[in-house]
């Protein structure tokens, strides 16, 4: 046995037993432990393999910044790769199995890399694998992502739920140890929104860990009394679980609270995790600091550890890490720790001390090495002796354990996310929080502060300093009386010298002291170029541990001080965060919201399949039984409203009300073409540009009265519509009175078009329709039978007799239902936007697929609407420019095949007769292609290059994705109706 | 993550809200303006880094443009305000 | 020939079948309030702003400095319509039928909410009666504080089922019910 549980200690609950397996073997830990600390009570030191040299690795911390005990959790779909064990809070019938090892933990083939290591050296991969380039992909990448790596993601889909969620506060304390415990105390008695999160399961940071008494009672104690009188502020949230990741801008802190990760069988009703956004206008750092291992050789053999995670296991978990502990320090630390291991009972077999001489207290009857150092280790799956060096002299010392301490580092990352450098400290030897003005400042251990009541007294200090600047002030807190404590001060030691094997400085990539002494010989000198040749600090701890002994190191190389060195760059996240907490509730069929049209239940019901346009469901056609492709309904449809009637839904068109006496001018201005005379009761066709003369959206514009209007705009573009407008108004021309607002979602609007749409319409509608009392474009209230009042425009997309009826949405179902009805005995169908497509192309009316963000009026056949007399209109100026108006722009045409059985498709390009397909030899492009069951082939609408001289050339319509060639007439862009007589019946 | 703009209508607010339209600067030139002045306002805009002026669209708040004058490297805020009272200002100026 | 038009609310298929006795985290949809957009007209915006604040029956919901939403339960569009229509500097328009207008109450009003929004919804900084627009989950909309554990808010019809689903997902964990509140 080596490393065991105590009879007694800690603050794990003995009372509750909990089950869980590792790599299938069953073991027993008690709540309240961690992964971690249940393994090493069941002497399972071996928890994990390296992941380039498949080295045998232990557990180094006991707590996020483990980088070597990597474990998936979880079973099945809720498998979490690369759980850090020193974090995951034991529950019961965990599951938990070891990661890149084949076939076991113990025996690994993968060890062979180990044996190759002197080839496998920094940037190894880029100078072996160069070529040939083509084995890179297929060969080199597969084979090396196998021997190399971490867990593996599963490929189900994730059951559990997960949520986001926004909360403000006065002030956010991040980190619940000595510090934040005062600040938030200190704050929460003030009466200040506060929030206090920590990442562990249980508040109290490094005081659950410490054997220091305070106030009276053991330091524990002392902070679950803390947090017990936190809990009962109703102005104070405790956030246990919630890791605060990430600083963004204008005081958001991002954090994730691991709701339920500690759960045998989670809730179905509650988030497995949960995503904060925490709006704090004040916060501190009260993160603490980091126990840097010695770069020593052999300093990855499990069973090396640092001391306070030593500390950690054995007070507060009662778990003592070996039976033969040997200590490897060059500050207070490792002293402390051989206190609380003799004390405990357990046998400390020497103290090795870099430094010549120290006034730590030795504990009694313990051997101090004074000036020593360790050049290698000896063990294989644990650690089983050391060989300890003083001035010249080697020995071996036997242990199954070793507690490294090289000093503290704050843990300033998150106030280093937002470009701020962390601060070097040539007194504190460490890089320091960088002043931020105030609004986020570092506290106790995180602000460089070594002992348990300095760290004490100075988060209350900084709760006081950030309420006066909140302008709140607090009463002075009684600080606790602190017995036992120790100095933590350190003589900084990068490297050890001599040593008998690799000494490792980032654990988890594998990355040695021999590797930075290449990067700075073959160039790569920068610290950011360091980092990235060797990969020291980028793994999944992102190098919390070795990043700062890398800068070390590379200062010492160097010859320089590590400030010079600076340190890489900090982002988010401070540890990892799940896709799933990322995503919240936004994934399948909630990735975004829908809209949905008033009409979609009378789609439904008339059996339509819908198509997705922007956040709409549309109704796309309405296929009947026998129809076996969509073409055949389309077809039906488009045949059924040319001859009979057809109704469908433009209720997603945007709808915006426009009010005021400037309001002829604001559209006079806004539209191209002329609207000042646009008499009541009549709608009109709109095209606006954008200010550089390029087309930008249509619709129609219908005036109720004399001031005040209603304008319908592309389903697309309805929000750009009302934005453009909106800003115009309020830039522009701020002297017109004119107010808008959208109502889009207020109207159910259907078009019913064909020859007997009037009949069928006057049965719906009380008032007169005929062609005398509302001709083409009429657009007024009207009174449908049964009293509903409702809105009637003349206007057609088709070509045919029509007209668009919007009703308020809640009636538009019933509406839709008995214009159906009332249309019953004439053949009236649904139809859809794929049958309004075609519609349109026949009758050569565009859309977006040709007001395309390119093409002028003119281009599209539409330069005579521009009212050019008009003394402003927006994109008026831009419009004359010589490259909006040269003669070989691309111009509307139409196109039919000269063979009728052949097919032209949208996006295929145009060449002329005999012409190969080349970019100078292109001529234009189809942009919109259908078949027209009108005329029985295939039609289109597309721009050629000075096309409408050109009606009557054969050109060749090249697809070279389907690789066709179509031989097709150039033809005027429309096929049906040119007379528009049918507008007019 | 997130950052906040302060709308002077509905206060702090994500930037989900909002929609920026780019530089605040230029005014639109009078119909009658040179060719220049029109190429120049259309097409020619400053790319600072640092200090800027900006349209921005409180699109899912109360609709109104807001000129927001910020640092575009640090997103230090330095005001807000509504786009009308920018453009009476600049009127005036 | 008359017509007899059935009107169906868009939430109907939400909330049909799974009305259950409230709980104390409960959402209540009304059925048909009249909600107008009111529209302040240039130099008119205080002038409006104080008769609308004086009108009988209705409540003032704040959109922006010239744009309101007026809320009734009790009074019906054509009463709403004449008190707008006497309003000088006002221009009105009827959403009615373009918003949905939801009630959520309860001990946990705040924890849900702050699934939704990213406003602070603390007493001290929405007070009872203020109201403002603001996305509430993902959707354009306008929060009102009614009671100290109550608000209202009002989402596009287009959205609303989009929105509910999202408010009920978000008050799975305080097991908040649903309904029609008339």
């Amino acid at each position: 046995m080596t490393s065991y549980r105590l009879a007694s200690g800690g603050a794990a609950n003995r009372g509750r037993s909990l089950t869980f397996t590792f790599d299938g073997r069953t073991y027993k830990g008690f709540e309240g432990d961690t992964l971690a600390s249940a393994l090493l009570a069941n002497d399972q030191m071996l928890m994990a393999r390296s992941f380039k040299y498949h080295r045998p690795r232990g557990v180094v911390t006991a707590g996020s910044a483990e980088p070597n005990a990597l474990m998936t959790i979880g079973a099945g779909a809720r498998s979490e790769p690369n759980a850090r064990a020193t974090v995951v809070e034991l529950y019961d019938r965990l599951v938990a199995v070891s990661q890149n090892r084949w076939p076991s933990l113990k025996h690994d083939f993968g060890a062979l890399n180990n044996v190759l290591s002197p080839f496998l050296g920094a940037g190894f991969y880029y100078k072996t694998f160069m070529w040939p380039a083509l084995f890179w992909e297929k060969l080199y990448e597969p084979l090396i992502r196998r021997a190399a790596g971490l867990g593996k993601a599963v490929m189900q889909a994730d059951p559990d739920r997960y949520e986001k969620s926004w909360t403000h506060c006065d002030l956010l304390v991040i980190g619940a140890g000595p510090a934040g415990l005062t600040a938030a105390l200190a704050a929460g008695r003030a009466g200040a929104r506060v929030i206090l999160a920590d990442e562990g399961f249980r508040l109290g940071g490094s005081m659950l860990s410490e054997s220091a008494m305070v106030g009276g009672m053991p330091a524990c104690d002392f902070a679950t009394t803390t947090v017990e009188e936190l809990a009962t502020l109703p102005n104070v949230t405790l956030m246990p679980r919630t890791t605060v990741f990430g600083w963004y801008d204008d005081m958001v802190f991002g954090a994730v609270e691991r709701v339920q990760k500690h759960v045998a069988t989670p809730s179905p009703d509650l988030p497995m995790e949960r995503l904060w956004r925490i709006v704090a206008k004040r916060a501190i750092l009260a993160a603490g600091a980091e126990e840097r291992p010695l770069v020593f050789g052999g300093n990855d053999r499990p069973g090396v550890m640092t001391a306070g995670a030593i500390r950690t296991y054995l007070n507060r978990y009662g778990v003592a890490v070996g039976g033969k502990v040997a200590v490897f320090t060059n500050g207070g630390s490792g002293y402390r720790t051989a206190a609380d291991l003799v004390a405990r009972g357990v046998d400390v077999t020497a103290i090795i001390d870099a430094r010549p001489g120290s006034a730590d207290p030795v504990p009694q009857g313990i051997r101090v090495i004074r000036g020593g150092s360790v050049t290698d280790t000896r063990g294989w799956h644990r650690i089983d002796g050391l060989i300890a060096e003083r001035s010249g002299f080697e020995e071996v010392i036997a242990c199954d354990a070793l507690a490294m301490s090289g000093g503290w580092s704050p843990v300033v990352h998150l106030m280093c996310q937002r470009g701020a450098k962390p601060v070097w400290s040539d007194e504190k030897q460490a890089f320091m929080a960088p002043d931020l003005g105030g609004a986020f400042v570092a506290a106790g251990s995180a602000a460089g502060f070594d002992g348990l009541s300095d760290c004490l007294k100075d988060g209350a200090a900084k709760a006081h300093t950030v309420l006066e600047s909140l302008g709140r002030r607090a009463l002075p807190l009684a600080l606790p009386r602190v017995e036992g404590e120790y100095d933590a001060s350190f003589a900084p030691l990068w490297y050890v010298p001599g040593a008998k094997n690799k000494a490792f400085v980032d654990f988890q990539n594998d990355v040695h002291v021999g590797d930075l002494g290449l990067a700075q010989r073959e160039g790569f000198r920068h610290i950011e170029h360091t980092k990235r040749y060797t990969t020291a600090g980028m793994a999944t701890d992102q190098g919390k541990l070795g990043n700062i002994n890398t800068v070390g190191i590379v200062a010492g190389m160097r010859g320089v001080s590590p400030a010079e060195i600076g340190t890489t760059t900090f982002r988010p996240f401070y540890t990892p965060v799940s896709f799933g907490a990322l995503a919240g509730s936004a994934r399948a069929e909630h990735a975004a919201p829908v809209r949905t049209s008033p009409l979609a239940g009378w789609a439904r019901k008339n059996g339509a399949a819908f198509v997705e346009a922007g956040p709409w469901h549309r109704s796309a056609w309405f296929p009947r039984e026998g129809e076996k492709t969509w073409r055949e309904s389309v077809d039906r449809e488009v045949l059924n409203v040319r001859a009979n009637a057809g109704l469908c839904d433009v209720s997603t068109l945007g709808k915006i009300e426009i009010f005021g006496a400037g309001a002829a001018e604001f559209l006079d201005r806004i539209y191209c073409n002329g609207f000042l005379k646009l008499p009541v009761g009549k709608a009109r066709y709109g095209l606006m540009l954008r200010e550089d003369g390029i087309v930008f959206d249509d619709g129609t514009t219908s005036r109720l009265s004399e001031n005040h209007y209603v304008m319908t705009t592309t389903t697309a573009y309805a929000a750009e519509v009302l934005s453009h407008m909106e800003f115009a108004a309020q830039t522009f021309w701020p002297e017109l009175d004119v107010r808008f607002v959208s109502v889009t979602d207020q109207w159910a609007q259907m078009s019913l078009a064909g020859p007997k749409a009037r009949i069928i319409l006057g049965r719906v509608v009380q008032d007169d329709i005929s062609d005398a009392a509302f001709p083409f474009l009429a657009a007024k209230e009207v009174t449908l039978r049964g009293g509903l009042r409702a809105r009637l425009f003349r206007i057609s997309f088709s070509g045919e007799l029509a007209y668009e009826l919007a009703v308020p949405a809640g009636f538009g179902e019933a509406v839709a239902d008995a214009i159906m009805d009332a249309g019953h005995e004439d053949g009236i169908c649904a139809y859809g936007v794929e049958a309004l497509n075609v519609l349109r192309v026949e009758k050569g009316h565009v859309t977006h697929s040709e007001l395309e963000g390119r093409t002028t009026a003119d281009d599209v056949g539409l330069g005579r609407m521009m009212a050019m007399q008009k003394p402003d209109f927006i994109g008026k100026r831009l419009s004359t420019r010589f490259g909006l108006t040269a003669a070989d722009r691309l111009q509307l045409v139409g196109l039919k095949p000269v063979e009728a059985d052949k097919e032209i498709r949208a996006g295929a390009h145009l060449l002329k007769d005999q012409a190969k397909p080349s970019l100078a030899n292109d001529q234009g492009f189809v942009s919109s292609a259908c078949f027209s069951p009108t005329l029985g082939h295939f039609i289109a609408l597309a721009m050629l290059k000075s096309g409408r001289e050109r009606f009557g050339e054969k050109i060749i319509v090249w697809d070279g994705l389907r690789g066709t060639e179509v031989p097709a007439e150039v033809c005027p862009p429309v096929f049906v109706d040119p007379e528009n007589t049918k507008l007019h019946l | 993550m997130a950052s906040l703009i302060t709308c002077p209508h509905c206060g702090a607010r994500p930037k989900e809200e909002f929609s920026v339209r780019g530089a605040a600067m230029p005014a639109r030139p009078s119909p009658m303006a040179k060719d220049e002045a029109w190429h120049a306002y259309v097409y020619i805009r400053d790319n600072p880094k640092g200090r800027y002026q900006e349209y921005w669209h409180h699109a899912a708040g109360c609709r109104r443009w807001l000129v927001v004058d910020r640092d575009n490297l640090t997103h230090d805020v330095f005001g807000v305000t509504d786009a009308a009272d920018f453009v009476q200002a600049r009127g005036i100026e | 020939m008359s017509i007899n038009l059935l009107h169906r609310h868009v939430l109907e298929d939400y909330i049909s079948g799974f009305e259950t006795d409230p709980n104390p985290n409960h959402v209540a949809v009304s059925r048909r309030p009249v909600i107008f957009s009111v529209l302040a007209h240039r130099g008119q915006e205080t002038a409006v702003a104080e008769a609308l604040g004086s009108a009988h029956g209705v409540v003032l919901r704040f959109c922006s400095p010239s744009e309101w939403l007026l809320v009734s339960r009790t009074a019906g569009p054509a009463t709403v319509a004449g008190i707008l229509s006497d309003i000088a500097g006002a221009s009105f328009a009827d959403q009615s039928d373009g918003r949905v207008l939801m009630t959520i109450s309860g001990p946990s009003v705040r924890n849900i909410l702050g699934k939704c929004v990213a406003v602070d919804l603390h007493p001290e900084v929405f007070a009872e009666d203020y109201s403002a627009n603001m996305l509430f989950c993902h959707v354009a909309a306008n929060v009102a504080r009614s009671g100290p554990d109550t608000f209202e808010i009002i989402v596009p019809r287009s959205l609303a089922g989009s929105a509910f689903e999202e408010l009920l997902e978000m008050g799975r964990e305080h097991a908040l019910t649903r309904g029609f509140s008339d």
